[in-house]
């Protein structure tokens, strides 16, 4: 069976540090304002039994992604292997699929967008004018699952092949891997605990799980 | 002088940014004009000759397509628009657009009766496809919902029926057609009731209730019992004037509904969160659904 | 890998907090720092598994940030103030550090000390001891110099966890406390925010540990993320901790007993058994002075360390014999007196603490308390046992940790004493799975706290207190915030000891002093080095603080940006940043806050990319300084005595010492201190130059985690922790005060109520209500307590120009604005994100209100220090700070010179006024 890259997240260990958040933003040079991931931060609850959770999200990589489905270029993709993709030489930037996710993980940006106003070494080296206009989301680090093929590494295991948010979180709350792979380190998170997707009643088919609590 | 940060909450429903005015117009005008196409089909076999109406309707699918156009983020590319005719309705509604503009070039052309009705069935076929692109967007409550659809229909041909009897005060001929917009008002107002009923019902953003709640009274009276009222009266007693205002109050409703549809009342889903984690041996709690109408279990 | 390759990585590490080093990599491409990636060839080597957090990242902007300082600067106007312009102008490097040269010279020409017996070179460094991990060779400058007045705090004493520093480092070595996270079951933790300010470290070890089924309370008033990511939440009255640990006291004593408690460490480790006479002070043996216990196989008392003795921890006793020694050696004979064992003492103390009374005063239900101190108890599993290292250990896996403004201020000495004594009271001092300090500042040396352990008096670790004795006591302070003239536990261990010394004291004696002051009055120092520390934001009256800051003669900052402390600069210095500029330091072992590993070692923060503009290597500045103020040959020989980090650069086995007579290069120097670094650690088996550490990053070898705790080492020296009765302290206080009042000052009065044997509970809060009585205001005008809390996002960083940080930080709750009640707001009219103005009986700060279910009612809550108006791009973010309105003063400062972040405000929906 080929591998469907899923993520999981256990809420239990979040602490809404960011760390991801930014580790995306220095991964993939989004610019200021644009986070292909965040940590939403969520109270529940009524005083004093009041809790506050902290939910990374970023494109769920749907198994029936909506984006795909209105997208009329056929920039956005649905792999094989789970990965939802955009090509931006195709994207005309008409915002249905902005429409059409109901995670808010899709941006567009007209203009180049600089932290200070003037643009910096590092953001000039990394600028790329093919991301403008176009809509662009998390590719849960695409270039990387890529190259496993020519490595033979795994994803989710090898730093090297594993999306950069995963490899930053200090809290060890994310998980990379092949749903389909019974070894895998997903697999066995998801059955030795109780989770959910979210907004699982649109039928999207989300591919981020969230770990809530043990069995 | 300071700027303050931005929106505190980051999980509740916010207003949609990315279709603006330009989107709007194209609801708007591409509704209006497909419907007018229906409906100056319809009037069709009246014999008079309503070739103006068609490149009115022309005019106004156009007008739209070009206001979207100008909202894309990649204009040049905007033929790439094509390549998903299998799901997308966007791509459809390109086809049926190009479909409407063939056609309609030949009514106005030829004057065939078969092009006119071709001109009509593509202008409904506009108007369906635009309210299919808002129904598959499932990150927008307020669209997805499947009488937002019949709505943005029923609004589109309500505005063709109303462009149409306006045309009375040039051709009197059409002021019975008075009938048919009051007609179609009573459908509108029907499926609006019902979707405003049903957006209550199985929950969404609280933003979108309120929009819809602050059009509601003028909507209802102006878009429909003024329609209702005088195109009836106007058919009956053969007042042009009284059907064209009728014509007048519906479009004018319309193209309102649909800028606040498209803007104000267009919430995203916003974030839930089922569970709230135990944390260590603690317990765990109960999740959130900030900013709707109803916490809709998951 | 060569540094023409196109894409490189490169090892180094963060140090802008505490719990540092973190590891991380440079990925540079072209010569452009582009990534901050982990390191994972760190993965088993950090207990943070080589992950920076989140503030690391922002490295690279800071990096390339055009806000910088990019070269030298002087100011041209020479008035300062907030409303001057310092019209900085860029000169050049040999005429900026002339210029300095040339004012340091005449000050050595002068002497370095003034006519007010204060140094004349004072220098102020940011938060808990960070830049030196950036500042390359400056402390061999430094020491090089001679005297340097370390007074002027950017917080420390009002801002660190300063009573935990004081007293956790006289109870147990503890700096720093932390829980033993790896091990522990239970922890309640006053405010203590690790989730936050404890690292990647500390992260990681809480998360492992909740997946463990670990249980942590945190009481607290707000939900903070610490609080968010417990187990239960208890929003406590703020400052109110001591009456709530108390009670925990009291039920462990009183409702469950002393044969529930641990026993043997009782009477073995502690000096519970010690008696203690009428008076309350020990019963001592005639003879010896030596403290008597009651032994239970003699039935008579005998001294502390009579062989075979079986002292009674609790009771009464007829004690034929004894003396006391008050202070001042004052020597008073007792015969037939009775003896009450201190264990005994704390039992009848602690009494009329019990959970309805704590429940008042707390605002925490007293089946809350009852419940949680039997939780603690249950958790503590008295009598089990674990394997460390092939060592059968006592296991005693609870832990009570304490956060900012709970261990500073007043109350902060209540709390530390009965966070100590809970972990007494269950032998869960020092021990696995209880509570560990992780570094000793004011102790030597500073790399091994084992090593500072040494027999001192009545059986105890030895102390260095501050001299107390008519004879010794410093009558004339020869600092400007008094340290060993009104501190004494702060000690006299150099630079460390200083900082901690009553900072805000030094800002405001500048200004005005008591009535009764006779000492010679404070001067300004003639030149102030200034590095990482931005005063005029991050203490408190900050807009005083910048006037005050104005009057300074002489400042040179080591700037990054332009900031509101340096605005008033006459000499702005540019230094290679974070990603510039090479350090290797020490690693692992025992360091702060959760850092206990299994290894130690070196590790290098190396160049990865040339600096911006004309920035400097620190070590080049400090060289160049050092040749310039004709102190090279006094410089280069710290350096060779290893004052530059690590160790000497001559040692048995080997000798790397630098020429005194020659100006070492950066790279000579730091070559030098990683081979003597490699060789020391290693025994001699590796030498590794500073081109193996480019490559290598980082040098370790293994300790045993043994360790990481206290108690085995006091064990093997026969040693008993001081507590739980505070006998020396109280002399102490007895003896200062003394001191005092021969030269008439009662000003300190009140801080010497602290130095109590037990402490009593007094009402803490109502302090700060007094104060504002005092002030002229009015309570009722002023119904809301003011706290602020940290943000990982910021804490440390002197990053508040870093455009990153604002940007994610925004995701947080509350993190922009100021954090109400919903309920608090709706009755006030404020609504989510409306401009509120708080104000104080000082002044006002300005924010968006952030509606939340999860504070107290009555608490207000500001994240972070902000209020910029000088450092770019904060300065235009409207955020609020408790800074800006909290006062500064004698009556919130407590006896070891502290205060904490807590203001009695009024808030009202208002935006901030035009100015």
């Amino acid at each position: 069976m080929s591998p469907r890259y899923v993520m999981v997240i256990d809420l239990r260990r979040c602490v809404g540090c960011q760390t991801c958040t930014a580790a995306c933003k220095s991964a993939n040079a989004t610019p200021p304002g644009v986070q292909w991931r965040r940590v939403l931060d969520q109270e529940s609850g009524e005083y004093p039994d009041v809790r506050r959770t902290f939910l990374p999200v970023s494109c769920m990589h749907c198994a029936e992604p909506p984006c795909a489905e209105v997208c009329p270029t056929t920039a956005t993709q649905k792999r094989e292997d789970g990965l939802v993709t955009i090509d931006y030489d195709v994207c005309i930037g008409c915002a249905n699929c902005i429409m059409a996710c109901p995670y808010d993980a899709r941006t567009i940006q007209h203009e180049p967008r600089w932290a200070y106003g003037v643009p910096m070494a590092h953001e000039l080296a990394r600028a790329d004018p093919g991301r403008l206009s176009v809509a662009t989301k998390c590719t849960f680090c695409k270039e990387r699952i890529d190259r496993a093929a020519i490595t033979g590494q795994t994803p989710g295991v090898d730093p090297e092949v594993t999306p950069a948010c995963v490899n930053s979180c200090i809290s060890g709350a994310m998980l990379f891997g092949d749903i389909n792979d019974p070894t895998s380190g997903v697999v066995k998170l998801l059955e030795s605990a109780r989770h959910f997707r979210v907004h699982e009643d649109l039928g999207t088919g989300p591919s981020i799980y969230y770990i809530w609590s043990e069995t | 002088m300071k700027r303050s940060g931005r929106a505190l909450d980051r999980m509740s429903p916010r207003r949609q940014t990315s279709w603006d005015a330009r989107a709007a117009t194209n609801f708007i005008c591409g509704g209006a004009g497909g419907g007018l196409l229906a409906a100056t089909a319809l009037a069709s076999p009246l014999g008079v000759d309503l070739r103006s109406l068609i490149v009115l309707g022309l005019a106004l699918v156009g007008l739209g397509l070009l206001a979207v156009w100008l909202e894309i983020g990649r204009p040049l590319r905007a033929l790439n628009v094509y390549r998903n005719v299998a799901t997308s309705w966007m791509t459809r509604e390109a086809l049926v657009a190009t479909l409407l503009f063939a056609a309609g070039a030949a009514a106005v052309v030829l004057d065939q009766p078969a092009a006119i009705w071709l001109a009509g069935l593509s202008g409904i076929g506009l108007v369906y496809a635009q309210g299919r692109i808002l129904r598959n967007q499932k990150g927008i409550p307020a669209w997805r919902h499947g009488l937002c659809a019949a709505l943005v229909v029923a609004t589109g041909v309500t505005e063709g029926a109303g462009l149409l009897v306006m045309a009375a005060l040039i051709w009197p001929a059409l002021t019975p057609f008075g009938v048919l917009l009051a007609v179609l008002a009573v459908a509108r107002l029907v499926v609006w009731r019902r979707y405003r009923e049903s957006l209550r019902g199985v929950g969404v953003p609280v933003g979108t209730l309120k929009a819809f709640d602050a059009i509601d009274v003028p909507f209802v009276w102006v878009g429909h019992a003024v329609p209702i009222g005088l195109g009836i009266a106007g058919a009956l007693l053969g007042w042009p004037i009284a059907v064209a205002l009728a014509g007048a109050a519906a479009v004018v409703a319309g193209a309102w509904f649909k800028f606040v549809l498209i803007g104000r009342a267009a919430l995203t889903q916003g974030f839930a969160l089922p569970q709230a984690p135990a944390r260590g041996s603690g317990r765990p709690g109960v999740g959130a659904r900030p900013g709707w109408s109803r916490a809709k279990a998951q | 890998m060569t540094a023409d390759e196109p894409v490189r990585r490169v090892p180094t590490f963060c140090y802008n907090c505490v719990s540092g080093p973190d590891f991380l990599t440079v990925k540079v491409e072209n010569g452009i720092a582009t990534e901050i990636e982990p390191n994972f060839a760190a993965e088993t080597v950090h207990p943070g598994r080589g992950r920076p957090c989140v503030k690391a990242y922002g490295l690279v902007q800071k990096t390339y940030n055009p806000n910088r300082v990019r070269t030298p600067m002087k100011r041209t106007n020479p008035k300062k103030g907030r409303d001057e312009d310092p019209g900085f102008t860029p000169i050049s490097w040999d005429e900026a550090l002339d210029t300095i040269a040339e004012r340091l010279k005449a000050v050595r020409t002068g002497g370095l000390i003034d006519q007010a017996g204060l140094p004349r070179l004072a220098a102020s460094f940011g938060h808990g001891g960070t830049p030196a991990n950036y500042m390359g060779t400056f402390p061999a400058f430094l020491a090089a110099w001679g005297p340097v007045d370390f007074s002027f705090g950017s917080g420390q004493g009002v801002k660190c966890t300063h009573s935990e520093h004081l007293y956790g480092e006289f109870w147990h070595r503890a700096f720093t406390v932390s829980a033993d996270t790896p091990n522990t079951r239970y922890v309640i933790a006053c405010g203590a925010n690790v989730e936050v300010t404890g690292g990647p470290t500390a992260v990681i070890r809480h998360a492992d540990a909740r997946i463990r089924g670990y249980k942590r309370v945190q009481v607290e008033p707000s939900l903070t993320i610490t609080a968010a990511c417990s187990a239960e939440w208890v929003p406590i009255r703020p400052k109110t901790d001591p009456a709530f640990l108390f009670a925990l006291i009291n039920v462990l004593i009183h409702e469950h007993g002393l044969a529930a408690l641990d026993q043997p460490f009782l009477r073995d480790r502690t000096a519970s058994a010690y008696l203690v006479g009428p008076n309350g002070l020990y019963l001592r043996d005639r003879a010896t002075g030596k403290p008597l216990v009651w032994d239970e196989t003699r039935r008579a008392a005998v001294a502390f360390d009579t062989a075979r003795a079986v002292p009674a921890v609790a009771g009464r006793f007829r004690v034929a014999t004894a003396v006391t020694m008050d202070a001042d050696r004052v020597r008073v004979n007792h015969a037939g007196v009775e003896g009450t064992t201190a264990f005994q003492a704390l039992s009848d103390h602690i009494a009329r603490y019990t959970p309805e009374w704590a429940a008042a005063i707390c605002d925490v239900p007293a089946e809350t308390i009852r419940r949680i101190a039997g939780e603690y108890l249950e958790a503590a599993s008295i009598g089990a046992t674990i394997d460390i290292d092939g060592h059968t250990m006592p296991l005693r896996p609870v832990a009570v940790t304490l956060g900012k403004s709970v261990n500073n201020g007043w109350g902060a000495y209540e709390c530390c004493w009965a966070r100590t004594v809970l972990a007494m009271l269950v032998g869960a001092l020092e021990n696995p799975g209880g509570i560990l300090g992780t570094t000793v500042r004011l102790n030597r040396p500073h790399d091994n706290r084992h090593l500072s352990v040494k027999p001192g008096d009545d059986g105890f670790m030895v102390q260095h207190f501050n001299p107390t004795s008519r004879e010794r006591w410093e009558a004339t302070p020869t600092t400007r915030n008094l340290h060993r003239t009104l501190v004494p536990i702060v000690g006299r261990n150099g630079g460390w000891s200083q900082a901690l010394g009553p900072t805000q004291l030094a800002w405001m004696f500048q200004e005005e002093r008591p009535a009764d002051w006779p000492m010679p009055e404070p001067t300004h120092p003639d030149v102030w080095f200034v590095y990482r520390s931005n005063p005029a934001i991050s203490f408190w009256d900050t807009r005083r603080l910048a006037e005050s800051i104005a009057r300074f003669p002489f400042m040179v900052a080591f700037a990054y940006t332009v900031d509101e402390t340096n605005y008033m600069a006459d000499l702005l210095l540019p230094e290679a940043t974070d990603l510039e500029s090479t350090q290797l330091i020490r690693m692992g072992a025992t360091k702060y806050m959760e850092h206990f590993w299994d290894c130690h070692g070196v590790v290098l923060r190396q160049q990865a990319v040339e600096p911006q503009g004309e920035a400097r290597d620190f070590t080049w500045i400090a060289t160049e300084l050092a040749r310039r103020t004709g102190l090279l040959s006094a410089y280069v020989e710290q350096l060779n005595r290893g004052v530059a980090g690590v160790a000497p650069l001559k040692g048995e086995g080997y000798d790397v010492r630098l020429d005194p007579a020659e100006v070492p290069e950066p790279e000579r120097i730091w070559d030098a201190i990683c081979r003597a670094a490699t060789f020391t650690l290693s025994d001699g088996r590796d030498t590794h130059g500073l081109d193996w550490f480019r490559q290598h990053g980082f040098y370790k070898v293994p300790v045993s985690r043994r360790s990481w705790y206290l108690t085995p080492t006091l064990e093997e020296q026969g040693l008993r922790y001081e507590l739980p009765y505070q006998e020396r302290l109280m002399r102490i206080g007895r003896e200062l005060r003394n001191r005092l009042h021969e030269q008439n000052m009662h000003w300190w009065d009140e801080q010497l109520a602290e130095y109590a044997a037990l402490p009593d509970w007094h009402d803490v809060p109502g302090r700060w209500e007094q104060a504002l009585i005092a002030a002229g205001a009015r309570t009722e005008d002023f119904p809301f307590w003011l706290l602020t809390t940290k943000s990982m996002q910021y804490h440390s960083g002197g990053n508040a120009s870093i455009a990153l940080m604002d940007e994610v930080s925004e995701n947080l709750r509350g993190h922009t604005g100021v954090i109400i009640h919903v309920d608090t707001a709706t009755t006030l009219g404020i609504g989510d994100g409306d401009p509120v103005e708080v104000r104080s009986h000082i002044g006002a700060t300005y924010g968006r209100a952030a509606l939340v279910k999860g504070v107290r009612p009555d608490t207000l809550v500001i994240v972070g220090q902000f209020d910029h108006w000088a450092t770019p791009y904060i300065k235009d973010i409207e955020r609020a700070s408790l800074n800006s309105i909290a006062p500064m003063t004698l009556a919130l400062t407590d006896a070891t010179g502290s205060g904490a972040d807590i203001v009695r405000v009024a808030v009202r929906r208002m935006e901030r006024p035009a100015a």
